[in-house]
């Protein structure tokens, strides 16, 4: 090799490079794809698991309230969190070699892949936020309307709608807040969308 | 279904056969922990032999394996990184940083130690970059034309040169022999 290393020279020394190779034999691959699809047979499985155990646990509430304000805002925070892990489930995680990606080519690929991820994001509004406003809604008007009915309440209700007015607009703050961020990352994403797109070339 | 299946498993045979040593060169520029790089190797050869059940010989075989062969490095590192906060660089990030490394020269017997010198600075300026330029850059290496580049990354052919020409520059800044110019 000459004392200046051309690009053709790099290339010589890559191919040459002693490798790691590995030859798994065909049976040994069949039982290995049966595994994965076992494992992620027992991924959704836990998913769902976790998804009752959220049922059960919110649920019990609905029995221990009293009035039908607060039986209903559980109701509805069960029905939040159920529709919140459903779109999870759906679309939350990057689908470990799905067979029909496999092949695509690597722009492709990866446009696919942060697609998925704006999507999440430019949404999350609809599948994260919004499925937890009317559960938690009637669940502090119930709240507000079981302490008022408590005795000596109504002296200080001023002070407790004030105090139940500061909360709700904690909530609505950070929902805002969430919402913005992730726009934000939306926005990143199609930035990173867009310049793949570029790299196609232009469109005939 | 047996002689699906036969087709299936000789495909792959095929493939391992003729891109196994590319396989494992660029399992180690995804992936420089030994014990990690061997299970994505393996991933790597799964993706491969699972993917040849829907191989349609629209593309070339060298295509189909190295399309494949990226996208189960790039979900996998994607898996492993979550959370990590490393920024990955484009190629002109690269160039722009104008970074250089030169080595000192060494006696002729001494090549194997400069290669494995050069081979060491290769994957870490290859480990620094994003998932698709990294594909570039490797095919690049592995001696791939920039038109086949293009059918296995999905980048248009101007982009590809622009890439290559890139790529040529980084080298060629990056790897000079510095202290023997006589």
């Amino acid at each position: 090799m000459s004392n200046d290393r051309s690009p053709d020279d790099l290339r010589t020394v890559w191919q040459c490079q002693p490798s790691e190779t590995i030859s798994i034999p065909v049976e040994e691959l069949r039982r290995a794809s049966h595994k994965l699809t076992r494992r992620v047979f027992w991924r959704n499985t836990r998913e769902y698991l976790a998804a009752c155990v959220v049922v059960v646990g919110y649920g019990s509430f609905f029995f221990e309230f009293q009035t039908w304000l607060l039986r209903l805002g559980s109701a509805l925070t069960v029905a939040g969190v159920l529709w919140i892990v459903f779109q999870l489930h759906k679309r939350g995680s990057a689908a470990p070699m799905a067979k029909e990606m496999d092949a695509q080519n690597c722009l492709d690929f990866h446009r696919a892949e942060l697609v998925r991820q704006r999507d999440l994001h430019a949404t999350v509004w609809k599948w994260y936020l919004l499925p937890f406003v009317p559960g938690m809604s009637l669940f502090l008007l119930g709240q507000l309307q079981t302490t008022l009915s408590r005795p000596g309440a109504s002296a200080r209700q001023g002070a407790i709608e004030l105090g139940f007015a500061a909360v709700a607009g904690f909530c609505a703050v950070v929902f805002a807040v969430v919402g913005k961020l992730n726009r934000g990352k939306a926005r990143k994403l199609q930035e990173r969308i867009d310049a793949l797109d570029a790299l196609k070339g232009p469109s005939l | 279904m047996p002689s699906t299946q036969n087709t299936q498993d000789n495909l792959y045979r095929d493939a391992a056969a003729a891109y196994g040593a590319a396989l494992g060169r660029m399992a180690r520029a995804w992936e420089s922990d030994p014990d990690a790089r061997q299970d994505l190797l393996q991933e790597m050869h799964l993706a491969l032999w699972r993917s040849f059940s829907s191989f349609d010989g629209r593309c070339s075989l060298r295509t189909w394996v190295y399309r494949v062969a990226h996208n189960a490095a790039a979900s996998y590192v994607q898996r492993i990184r979550r959370g990590k906060t490393t920024t990955l660089v484009s190629l002109e990030e690269v160039e722009a940083s104008g970074e250089s490394t030169s080595f000192a020269a060494l006696p002729e017997a001494d090549y194997s130690v400069e290669h494995a010198q050069i081979l060491e600075r290769l994957y870490v300026l290859i480990q620094k970059l994003n998932p698709l330029d990294r594909q570039v850059i490797l095919l690049y290496l592995e001696g791939i034309d920039a038109a086949s580049i293009g059918e296995v990354t999905g980048i248009s052919s101007s982009y590809v040169a622009t890439k290559i020409h890139r790529i040529k520059a980084i080298l060629s800044d990056r790897f000079h022999k510095g202290g023997n110019h006589e």
